[in-house]
């Protein structure tokens, strides 16, 4: 006991002397922590906004992925569909230059070939990179791959209405939507755009057809455009036009075929 | 029953490792960040967290498998715990096995997690559950599993650490083996044609059990060629397992 009371007074009397060494010991190290992370910190805020990276970025041929591993295939070609909306977002309104947008475009669909997304952006992604065309090439190549999905002609289709030229524009723009129709899971307003897009590009038969097609299908509303549109393209004098229509029966049920006559044939009685 | 014991042994130290309980909380960490990918993918949450959600899975499973498995046969010699096991009626064919299977079982532990974990959050973010994630985690469980003994055999004949970066090596080697094959056909030499041939045989072909892309809609998987290549990785473990034995039967302690 008088040991411990004897060492307590000498304890005390040291620890006044050795808390400046413990304290350059464990505070500076901490304190200069505290300063470096306040510059890295102070650093960091202080830099400029950085501005739109180079719009022409390395993409590696589609083969150099296809040639790696296929287990990882789509792990890549994800990460560089990331890349690609970063880089579209990034380039599309600040300097406008979209370079290397086709060539990841071109390799995300060519290692994930089945990945629709990237089909339907590059429809207008590449419009903004001045290259309609290698959009068509990519969603035709979309379209092989994936032959069920009505979005990808129906995109073509578009894509050529709004953005095709030449007298054969509404033709090509009708036949994809006329592909997209015959599609499951397809908008009820397809088989409409197709079958006005065939009149205009003067498929007058193919037309009619599709709007048969659309009355026998549709909805009220859609029933009410098909007779519409029917009565403007078949024939108008009556015998003509009741051959025109003799001919289209095997595409309705009865009951709807008689409502087609009636409503066609109205001005006649 | 020995067996038995120091697998039940081996899988109760290996679940304990705290290194263990860190990779498998930043593995689900990491599943959890593939919302933060999802979120700037337009739309295509369901497909960037099933397809990142699976490489975290057979990445940090690698980690474990490899790091474990290169460990497990040195810690008892390290720590002379292997003398008590063989002074007891216990051959070194069933001790490399019984380590085997005591971390197999470590590792359906923590991939049964990761999947499950990921199966669920998928579902959440997907709406719709894909069972096909818990399929594609089960087969990379298998081709770890191949990793697991290669990495023990390898670990029969060198230090923790070659074993570790050998296993990995393998592993990656595992996921390009058909390029080994594409050698086989090229050239014009015998001997380069044979040496081709030897090393598409050595190399585990992980691929032809890998699921994930079908899992993100890239094809579907035709299963009994998967059944029929799951056979030739399991018979290639054993394999693994059989030389490890033979390795370690010739050691003297």
């Amino acid at each position: 006991m008088g040991g411990h009371s004897s060492a307590q007074p000498r304890h005390s009397s040291a620890q006044p002397r050795r808390l400046p060494g413990l304290m350059r010991r464990r505070l500076l190290p901490i304190l200069a922590a505290l300063i470096c992370l306040a510059a890295v910190i102070a650093f960091q805020i202080s830099r400029p906004a950085t501005s739109a990276g180079n719009p022409r970025v390395f993409v590696p041929a589609p083969r150099f992925y296809e040639e790696f591993s296929p287990s990882y295939r789509t792990s890549i070609a994800d990460l560089y569909w990331l890349g690609a909306i970063q880089y579209y977002g990034e380039h599309v309104n600040g300097d406008h230059r979209l370079d290397s947008l086709p060539a990841m475009l071109t390799l995300v669909t060519t290692l994930s070939p089945h990945f629709i997304e990237p089909y339907l952006f590059s429809s207008f992604a590449l419009i903004d990179a001045h290259q309609p065309l290698v959009a068509y090439t990519l969603l035709q190549r979309g379209q092989r791959a994936n032959p069920r999905n009505w979005q990808l002609p129906f995109q073509l289709g578009f894509l050529v209405y709004m953005y095709g030229e030449g007298k054969t524009k509404d033709q090509v723009a009708a036949h994809w939507f006329t592909v997209a129709a015959d599609l499951p899971g397809r908008p009820t307003f397809v088989p409409r755009l197709a079958a006005d897009l065939l009149a205009k590009g003067g498929e007058t038969h193919a037309a009619i057809i599709m709007w048969a097609q659309i009355y026998q299908q549709g909805d009220k509303i859609a029933m009410q455009k098909a007779a519409a549109a029917l009565n403007s393209l078949l024939p108008q004098a009556k015998q003509a036009r009741m051959q025109a229509v003799a001919a289209l029966k095997p595409i309705f049920s009865p009951a709807r075929f008689n409502d087609l006559i009636a409503a066609l044939f109205q001005r006649y009685l | 029953m020995r067996v038995y014991a120091i697998a039940l042994n081996t899988f109760k130290e290996t679940i304990r490792d705290r290194i263990l309980g860190v990779i498998v909380v930043f593995a689900l960490l990491m599943i959890v960040a593939s919302l933060w990918l999802a979120s700037i993918s337009l739309g295509q949450q369901g497909r960037m967290m099933k397809d990142f959600g699976l490489v975290a899975v057979s990445f940090f499973g690698l980690v474990v498998a490899v790091f474990v498995a290169a460990s497990l046969v040195h810690k008892e010699v390290d720590k002379r715990t292997v003398y008590i096991i063989f002074s007891k009626p216990v051959g070194r064919v069933q001790f490399i096995f019984a380590k085997f299977l005591g971390l197999a079982a470590t590792l359906a532990c923590v991939l049964a997690g990761m999947g499950v974990f990921l199966f669920f959050a998928d579902w959440a973010v997907s709406k719709s559950p894909t069972p096909l994630i818990l399929a594609a985690t089960g087969l990379i469980y298998l081709e770890l599993l191949v990793i697991v003994a290669l990495t023990i055999l390898l670990s029969t004949v060198s230090s923790t650490i070659l074993a570790s970066v050998l296993g990995i090596t393998l592993f990656v080697a595992g996921q390009l083996s058909h390029h080994a094959l594409a050698l086989t056909n090229l050239g014009h030499s015998a001997i380069l044609k044979g040496i081709s041939w030897i090393v598409y045989v050595i190399i585990p072909n992980l691929n032809a059990v890998d699921i994930k892309p079908a899992v993100v809609g890239e094809g579907s998987p035709d299963w009994p060629l998967i059944a029929a290549w799951s056979g030739y990785l399991l018979a290639f473990s054993v394999l693994a397992l059989l030389l490890a034995s033979w390795v370690f039967s010739r050691k003297e302690f």
